[in-house]
Order: structure tokens, then sequence, then C-alpha cells
């Protein structure tokens, strides 16, 4: 049973939650087998299912020198497709980790299972991809990334496409928990969907 | 047997075990000049095989080098009250056990929760003798990965699980004679093999006529006996490792070797012998020494 007295999440009001993976009692800076990354993925779906509606967990790899593909599935590869699955309702995965080899085996692991997952170097910094996400999806989230936030209708008109045709890659990209999408009202009467960036 | 005690070597000897039926055994390792991990864990799946089928079996060493290394890389230890030998090996034990290119004596392992411990050690190792953290990770993922896959897929009649080895050389053992150091990392596990694990997946059917045909298939991506998403990733990981720093993977199961270079793949048959070996090489490139001027 891992307690979660050994991860650090910071969950003060505002702060963002942040799980170091190499902070607990995993297996420091050696991050190899199933085992393993079950035992991690555990503890970080403990802390994702403990954040409110609409909250972000930042995965902090940054201190761990090695992950081999084994673990990268089972702890990253696993849990990306159940947040994709809708196991963790619109609770959502951000890595924290810098443009380096540790990123091939998680790669690896979420092109096998055609995911993918938001990757900032640090918490606030400019997101980015890591996994498999077809260019036409990619280059809506570019878009909804670069926007912040931002409606169907000026999406579509940015991406010179119909609203339902936006709409629909939109909702792919929130159910892959790579954006927030929220339906808002509209006068008169109408509604109209509007997105967000999670990181 | 030749100088050399390696994987392929062993073939007759792993054909001629095939059919010991209880009489004794005696392997003649006297020829034996120079010992590599897959040799070494060779051997010891060979000896695991034939020490419960045959009613003694003997190991005969000669000169002092190989007797001594083998002691060194724990084999004694593992064997010494099991098989017989013509070594007096309370002697070797006197000698001084360091051995520098030694990142894992032979090792025998059950289950996945022994290799990270294993990989730690060889990672601290490896750090003190100035290796990159990049060629840190290479080897020790091409090692939990292989030993994962022995962990999980060897369970094996005769119950002895998996044998591993890694010892680092400071010039290139395997291949053209080059300039640079080689890292060897080996498995040798007593389990069913990969062409009845992958046979198991239906998909596959086409890909498991023979064992070569399994083993070139079980070294592709997301291949694997389950079907699972994700799983099968290891192993082809590990061919690209061994590829792009210019060496090799080798998978000897069943009747089937196959060695993956970056560049292609070579097959051939070979007596067939239970279980999975596994051979990875990892040439570690020097520094180019600055060019003099004109």
């Amino acid at each position: 049973m891992i307690s979660l007295n050994t991860v650090r999440i910071d969950s003060v009001a505002e702060a963002p939650a942040v799980f170091e993976v190499a902070g607990g009692d995993f297996g420091g800076k050696l991050m190899v087998t199933r085992g393993t990354g079950r035992a991690v993925r555990e503890a970080l779906a403990e802390a994702l299912e403990a954040l409110p509606k609409g909250g972000v967990l930042y995965v902090d790899t940054r201190g761990v020198e090695l992950m081999d593909y084994s673990f990268a599935d089972e702890a990253l590869g696993v849990l990306v497709s159940r947040v994709a699955g809708g196991e963790y309702g619109e609770r959502y995965l951000v890595l924290i980790e810098e443009d380096r080899d540790l990123l091939e085996n998680v790669e690896a692991s979420l092109r096998q299972r055609s995911l993918a997952i938001t990757r900032v170097d640090e918490v606030g910094g400019e997101p980015s991809i890591v996994g498999d996400l077809p260019s036409h999806l990619a280059d809506t989230l570019r878009a909804i990334m670069d926007a912040g936030s931002i409606t169907n209708a000026d999406l579509a008109k940015k991406l010179d496409l119909n609203h339902t045709a936006c709409n629909n890659r939109a909702t792919r990209l929130s159910k892959l928990g790579l954006i927030h999408r929220k339906i808002e009202t509209a006068a008169p009467g109408g509604r109209q969907y509007s997105y967000e960036r999670i990181a | 047997m030749s100088g050399v005690l390696t994987l392929g070597s062993l073939d007759p000897a792993l054909a001629a075990a095939t059919r010991v039926k209880g009489e004794p055994v005696v392997l003649d390792l006297r020829s034996v000049k120079f010992v590599e991990p897959a040799g070494i864990c060779g051997l010891a799946a060979l000896l695991e095989f034939l020490i419960p089928r045959s009613e003694e079996v003997s190991v005969a060493l000669s000169g002092r080098d190989v007797p001594a290394y083998l002691e060194r890389m724990n084999f004694f230890q593992l064997f010494g009250d099991r098989v017989k030998t013509n070594v007096d090996v309370a002697s070797l034990e006197e000698r001084q056990r360091h051995n520098p290119g030694t990142l894992q004596e032979l090792v025998n392992f059950h289950t996945e929760v022994e290799i990270p411990g294993v990989v730690t050690r060889i990672s601290e190792i490896l750090e003190n003798r100035g290796y990159r953290l990049r060629e840190r990770v290479a080897i020790c993922s091409t090692l939990s990965e292989i030993c994962a896959n022995a962990a999980e897929h060897g369970a094996s009649e005769d119950g002895f699980g998996a044998f591993a080895a890694v010892q680092a050389y400071n010039h290139i053992v395997s291949g053209a004679r080059r300039r640079g150091e080689e890292v060897l990392v080996a498995i040798a596990d007593g389990g069913v093999g990969i062409r009845e694990t992958l046979s198991q997946n239906e998909k596959y059917a086409e890909h498991t006529t023979t064992d070569n045909d399994a083993l070139r298939c079980a070294m592709m991506m997301g291949v694997s006996g389950t079907g699972e998403l994700g799983r099968g990733g290891g192993l082809a990981l590990v061919a690209q490792i061994s590829g792009r720093a210019g060496g090799s993977l080798s998978l000897r199961s069943g009747a089937g070797r196959v060695t993956a270079y970056h560049d292609r793949k070579n097959s051939r048959t070979v007596p067939e012998f239970p279980g999975t070996f596994v051979r990875v090489s990892l040439p570690r490139k020097l520094e180019t020494p600055p060019q003099e001027g004109p």
C-alpha cells in the first residue's frame, strides 16, 4: 500500500498539484519494471482522484534518470489511457519534463496506445505534446493553446472549418484529456462551446 | 568446444544435452580461453537442464584464468556443490575478487522485484567508471527490459528462473576489430520460449511457423503473447538502442537464432534447446582525440 505521505503534493489553493515521481519511495532516480510502474500509477491515480473536478495533476519526472519502456507504459501509458477513457472524470494530467532521451519511452508507450499527454518544461511553461496526435488534431490543439481560451465559433473561424467539424475535433481533444471543454449559454436561448488549454 | 565460451560455441553441448538419459556427463571446457556473459549464462542454463537429467555432471576446465574468472563471476558459488570439477575452488576463493570490468556477476533471479536492485547497482558502477548518463541509461534499460521478459516468461519446468551477467570490456569484443569499448549483457531462462509465447496470440499465427520467424516477429514494436495494448515494446526498443550504438541484439530460442543490427537481421537454425537466451552488445564509442594541426 502506498501512502500519500511519501508523495509531495502541493494542493494549496491556487497552487498546482505536483507529483514528484523521484520524490517517493518507488525507486528514486531509476524507474524500471512494470511492478514499479504499477505502484507509481496507483499513487498518481489516488492523487488525481483527490483533485476537484477540472483539476490538473502535474507529474514531475525531472528527477528521474532512467525510465524503461515497461515502467513508462505501466505508470503513464495505462494512466493516460484511463484518463482518456473518462475514468477520472474531468481531471487532467500534465507531464513536467525537459526535452530529453527519457521521453523516448513515454512517447513509444503513448504511440502504441494512440494517445498523447501535454508536456511542459516547468509549471507555467510553454506546452507541447508527447505521444501520438494526428496532425489535424495537433493543429487544433495548437490553436487552442495559443488562444488560452476560445469559443467554438472563433476557433472554427481561425481554422477555417465549419462549426460541427471544429466541435468534433475539440470533443476528441477533450476526451484525450488535452483540453477543457465547456458549455456556455449564449443569448438568445442558445448554447455554445468554449475550449481552454489545461496548462 | 572452441577457445571462446559464447552462446554459439555452446551449440554442440546444447544439442548433446537433450539426448542425456540419466548417464553421467562430462562437459569438457578445457579448450576455453575466454568466457563472455552469454557463454556463462548459457552454461548456467545448460547445467540447470543437465543436473536433474544426469546421475553426475562434471565440468572440466584447464589453466588458471578461466576457473579464476568463473569464480569471480560467482559460478562456483551457484554450481560448486551441484557439479563435479577438476578445479581446486578453495584456492581460487583466496584470490582477490576485484574484477573491474564486471558489472554484474552471474545472478540467478526469479521475479521482477529483484530487477531494480540489480539495475541500481550497475548504474552506480557505471557512474563511477565515468559512463555518461545517456550510456548508463542505454545499458540499464536494456538489462531491465530483457530481465523483465525473462522473469515474466521464464518460468521453467526445472524451476531455475533466469540467469543474467554483464561485463564491460575496454576493447571491442564483437565483430570487426575497431577502436572502442563494449558492454555485453546476457540473460538465459528456462521458460517455454518465444515461439510458444507468441503462439498464444492468434494474430501472429503466420509468424510462428518457425522459431526464427517468431524471433524476428518478437523484435517488432507492440508484438506480445497477450496482445494487450502497450505490451511488447521492450525488446523492440532494446533492438533500437543496441542498433543505434553500433551493436546488436541476439535472441536464441527453440531451434532459432536471430541477431539484429541497425540495418539488418541475420537468422540461423541452431540445435533445439528449451528456454530463451539473449545477448546484447553495446559498443561505447570513445571520444575522437583532437586532430593534430598540419
